[in-house]
């Protein structure tokens, strides 16, 4: 069982070991999402939702259910069918009862069952042993430090696009490549910040 | 009726699938055990210093290592009375766990060894290395194992550590400090109560 | 219309080869429609890890389109995510408990990795793109193609960043004894740059080629 501190564990996850910039997790969306700030801003807020929201549904799931089941070898198939059944479930409220959501966030939505960090946030869940407090704040921070990455970048992008001059090789998915390098190395300034247990 | 179709289709395909996955469990389950159980003994026999073909780690182990249970750790006790023990804390960017063995006099190391870890590698990475921690043998832990700049070590109690990976050096030190005198003074208590 | 002549059956025009080589270069997954990024960046960092990777996505896509084309008439519609969800989701986990059994090393480096190849977004774009709506012996193949086009995608960045950062290659020593790491290599940052790299070379090539 692990004794690390909640708030330890949503800072850290944000900063020291951000998923995007340290794992290289959720990558597909980065590429292709950071293209625009707004567009950034809709999918991190639709990210942070989805992550918590089924991390907190998955945990009792495995460890509440599976577990004393001894079914752990199915465990992959419960939470990916959880995690597109919430999403679908989102989908259909926002939809019924928050149309405005609908186009701030609501197109991202049906990307996100995809999207390996919400699978990830489960794995690592279970593979360090978090107890509930520990996930909600870990699912929490994970989802913001991913947020965080792709709002940067594609704020990064958005000014690039107006005043550098990039290859034509390189443009798109090459260069965010290189912002992403960049990045990922100016986060590992934050280490040493908070002990990870 | 469409509905129901789509159910029936999920619930089918949910069968089928879990089905043929608990077949696979089955086949690979006392494997992956084994592997587990192998791994944790053939670190105690590395700790211990104790030498197997890889193949009899567990005929050896079971031969030469004798176990004593203290409630919340196990310890691994081999002939010449050193005695092994799992450990596991913070490192810089992930959990450190190893296998670190004392000499009968409870008060120096015989040999640490390191399991897991996450620290970079090439530079922190290397306090998994052979090279690193040979440097362990026979150092004492009391009052504290301290770690010195790199070549500066000298006394009984201090080691080097690794130059440019400070941060990883510090997390090590913290954690073998904690838990070498913890489980040396569990295990006194366990000798003395017998 | 082109001027009557016998026109060669060469096996090149044959579907089944179509298939097989589109994988490989013209759709190759990475490099064209920058797909399964996260094992192509996450564990290149030695050549053993990034083999092992590649077969068992390789695996995971021929069997999942298999599947997926046997089954296209029988799925309906609106449960198609959630049908190819399941059915890779079943061979990632028996890729998942292989490595665990017989090659625990490389399960250990590979952790979760191998869980999110579920989520890996070549399998689910080739079954919605191709298995769908092909025979089951086509969309195997065109998986398989896809497969090895990734494989090779991940060979060439673990040869790059195992040599470079570790000095070693399949965990043998190649570089001379003088040979500085460029640790950089070994963690996220080297493997942006390498990826940035290779597709800014890659891309070239191919505009010069359609050119």
């Amino acid at each position: 069982m692990n004794a690390t501190n909640p708030l330890i564990l949503l800072v850290a996850a944000i900063f020291t070991h951000n998923i995007a910039l340290v794992y290289i997790l959720g990558m597909c969306p980065f590429i292709v999402i950071s293209r625009n700030f707004k567009t950034a801003l809709g999918m991190g807020v639709a990210i942070i939702f989805v992550v918590t929201l089924t991390a907190i549904i998955i945990w009792p799931i495995y460890w509440l259910i599976l577990v004393p089941a001894k079914a752990e070898i199915i465990s992959y198939l419960i939470f990916i069918i959880v995690i597109a059944a919430t999403v679908q479930l989102l989908e259909m409220l926002i939809e019924k009862f928050f149309p405005p959501l609908q186009s701030s966030f609501g197109i991202f939505l049906p990307l996100i069952t995809v999207n390996c960090i919400v699978l990830a946030v489960c794995l690592f869940m279970v593979l360090r042993k978090y107890d509930f407090i520990q996930t909600v704040f870990y699912s929490l921070g994970t989802s913001a430090g991913w947020a965080l990455a792709i709002i940067i970048m594609a704020a990064i992008k958005e000014k690039m696009m107006l005043i550098s001059d990039v290859p034509k090789g390189l443009r798109g998915a090459g260069i965010t490549m290189i912002i992403a390098g960049l990045l990922a190395f100016a986060f590992m300034g934050f280490a040493g910040m908070i002990t990870l247990q | 009726m469409k509905a129901l179709k789509i159910i029936l289709f999920v619930l089918v395909m949910g069968t089928v699938s879990s089905v043929m996955l608990v077949g696979v469990n089955s086949f690979t389950q006392p494997l992956i055990f084994k592997n587990e159980e192998v791994k944790l003994k053939s670190a105690v026999l590395g700790a211990l210093e104790i030498t197997y073909e890889t193949g009899s780690a567990l005929a050896i182990f079971n031969d030469k290592v004798r176990v004593l249970d203290a409630g919340k750790t196990e310890f691994f006790i081999s002939r010449d009375g050193a005695a092994a023990f799992e450990f596991y804390g913070p490192g810089l960017w992930g959990p450190i766990s190893g296998v670190a063995s004392i000499n009968p006099d409870l008060k120096s190391i015989k040999a640490i060894k390191i399991v897991s870890q996450e620290e970079t590698p090439g530079l922190g990475g290397r306090i998994a290395e052979h090279g690193f921690l040979k440097q362990f043998r026979g150092k004492e832990f009391f009052p504290r194992l301290v770690f010195m700049p790199e070549g500066k070590s000298s006394a009984v109690n201090e080691v080097d550590a690794i130059t440019g990976a400070t941060g990883s050096s510090r997390a090590l030190e913290r954690l073998l400090n904690s838990v070498l005198q913890k489980n040396a003074g569990i295990l006194k208590e366990q000798l003395n109560n017998r | 219309m082109s001027p009557k002549k016998t026109v060669k059956r060469s096996f090149r025009n044959a579907k089944w080869f179509k298939a097989l080589i589109a994988g490989l270069w013209q759709d190759n997954p990475t490099f064209c429609m920058v797909l399964g990024l996260c094992s192509m960046l996450a564990i290149t960092n030695r050549m053993d890890n990034a083999i092992a990777m590649g077969l068992g996505v390789t695996f995971c896509i021929v069997f999942s389109s298999l599947l997926v084309s046997l089954f296209r008439n029988v799925i309906p519609s609106r449960v198609r995510m959630l049908a190819y969800m399941v059915i890779i989701a079943t061979f990632v986990i028996c890729v998942d408990r292989f490595l665990k059994a017989y090659f625990p090393p490389i399960s250990e480096e590979l952790g979760p990795y191998v869980g999110l190849i579920i989520t890996n977004c070549i399998i689910m774009g080739r079954a919605e793109a191709y298995a769908i709506k092909n025979g089951p012996l086509l969309s195997a193949l065109d998986g398989l193609g896809c497969g090895i086009g990734y494989t090779f995608m991940l060979i060439l960045m673990a040869f790059v960043r195992e040599t470079i950062g570790f000095g070693t290659l399949l965990g043998y020593r190649v570089m001379p004894g003088s040979w500085v790491n460029w640790v950089v290599m070994t963690i996220a940052p080297g493997a942006f740059f390498l990826l940035g790299v290779y597709l800014w070379i890659f891309r070239t090539i191919a505009k010069k080629t359609e050119a």
